[in-house]
């Protein structure tokens, strides 16, 4: 008896878009500065990142007006997004520990805050 | 050990998400700049000689907390939005939700003033600002910085402390106006300059914070002006144990009214020095050879324990059993 190992998303499976998807997960939205100060990248990379997962219905954008200066950017993980990040985390935490009566219910749940 | 890695990054990003509530420095200075100057001076400001009537004080409290509150709500919210702007950030729900939250604590503190007017429990409104203050900060930081989730805490242990302790209202008063003028503006810069990450530093933090708190507020309690002792040249009232003076009741409302000259001999059971500015007592009295008090500082109140319909020698009547007391007895 075999136990096949979980595949990845092969999108999420790149440590800045993964920690992209888990603060937004977290946060709900968030704009390209925020972002850029969050996961400390330069704009190129981050764009090149934000670009593939809003082309893959990950992630959507909007322009919001600002006070002062140019509109900026906003972006939320969408339904699908949220589905694969949540995902990957299992699959992570299967491979992790391939147990099959943990696989599941062992990864960690994307709104509990550690202490 | 890559997965693993992998995963602790990605709790970690989430937890960053998750605590991404951010108080402003300006928020921090705005609240606590008003709230400690209403703490402070209001009772100086809404005076019963300038409002003799409850019912007029207390709405002019109403109006006078309400300007200044609704007044900051609506700069805070104003500069936090131009703020965030033009640091092209957002303002999370959380953060939006929070502050609606801060806003009826706001609103709860300043109900319970004005009805305080009405049904008593004066001598605890201080503590209850704490409290109400701490229970903001305290929302704050679930979703912040773990050292706003510690002040804000602290801040509600002074408020249930200070009543427990039975501090003068006047001390009270300062403290929590200490909590809102110091500790407000000082959360606000500790939080920039301290990694709270680690709880040695946290902790040191919060030890720092509760002494200028704690500190400032007995510091200004104590240089009070009004706490001045009176000096050789103020004249003096004695009333010896035993003696009897009349207590003069004045009652009113909708159920009963009564003879304004109506007055009860009671027998004082202490020593009792008055002081005097132009023939009258001025608010400053001692209780034995106790500390010099203010009658404005609560220590002295009249607490109705029950009132009980009965039928007496005469007919129907109603006991109302009320207990003077002096709260700076060590007994």
């Amino acid at each position: 008896m075999t136990n096949a190992l979980p595949t990845l998303d092969a999108l999420l499976h790149q440590p800045v878009r993964t920690q992209i998807a888990a603060y937004l997960a977290g946060r709900g939205e968030a704009s390209f500065a925020e972002l850029k100060r969050a996961l400390a990248v330069t704009d190129g990379n981050l764009d090149a990142h934000m670009t593939k997962l809003v082309e893959a219905g990950y992630v959507e954008s909007r322009k919001e007006a600002a006070s002062a200066g140019r509109p900026q950017t906003v972006f939320t993980l969408t339904e699908p997004g949220r589905a694969a990040f949540a995902g990957y985390v299992k699959a992570l935490a299967a491979l992790l520990n391939p147990q099959p009566e943990t696989t599941a219910e062992s990864a960690p749940s994307l709104f509990i805050r550690p202490v | 050990m890559a997965t693993s890695n992998q995963l602790q990054s990605i709790q970690a990003m989430l937890t960053a998400g998750q605590r991404c509530v951010h108080l402003d420095r300006h928020s921090l200075l705005l609240w606590g700049g008003v709230g400690g100057v209403m703490c402070g001076f209001t009772d100086q400001v809404l005076t019963p000689e300038r409002f003799p009537d409850l019912t007029q004080r207390a709405v002019a409290l109403l109006i006078w907390l309400g300007f200044w509150f609704g007044l900051m709500a609506w700069v805070d919210h104003r500069l936090t939005r131009h703020v965030r702007s033009a640091r092209e950030e957002t303002l999370p729900f959380a953060q939006q939700q929070i502050t609606r939250a801060w806003w009826m604590l706001m609103v709860l503190g300043i109900l319970c003033s004005f009805a305080m007017f009405f049904h008593g429990g004066g001598a605890m409104i201080y503590a209850l600002w704490a409290v109400l203050l701490g229970l903001g900060m305290l929302l704050f930081g679930l979703f912040s910085r773990p050292l706003i989730e510690w002040i804000g805490l602290a801040t509600i242990l002074i408020g249930v402390g200070g009543l427990a302790a039975g501090l003068p209202m006047t001390t009270a008063q300062w403290l929590t106006a200490s909590c809102f003028a110091v500790g407000l503006p000082l959360a606000g810069w500790l939080v920039h300059h301290v990694d709270d990450h680690s709880r040695l530093k946290r902790l040191l933090a919060l030890g720092i914070w509760l002494v200028a708190v704690v500190g400032g507020g007995l510091g200004v309690a104590r240089l009070s002006p009004g706490m001045a002792l009176p000096d050789a040249d103020t004249p003096l009232v004695t009333v010896d144990p035993g003696s009897t003076i009349p207590l003069r009741v004045e009652m009113g409302g909708p159920l009963v009214s009564i003879s304004p000259d109506i007055t009860l001999p009671v027998v004082v059971s202490r020593k009792v020095q008055v002081a005097l500015k132009d023939g009258q007592p001025d608010g400053r009295y001692r209780i034995d050879d106790q500390p010099w008090s203010r009658v404005r500082d609560g220590a002295l109140y009249l607490r109705i324990d029950r009132i009980q319909p009965q039928m007496g020698r005469g007919g129907a009547e109603i006991v109302v059993h009320g207990n003077f007391t002096f709260a700076g007895d060590k007994q």
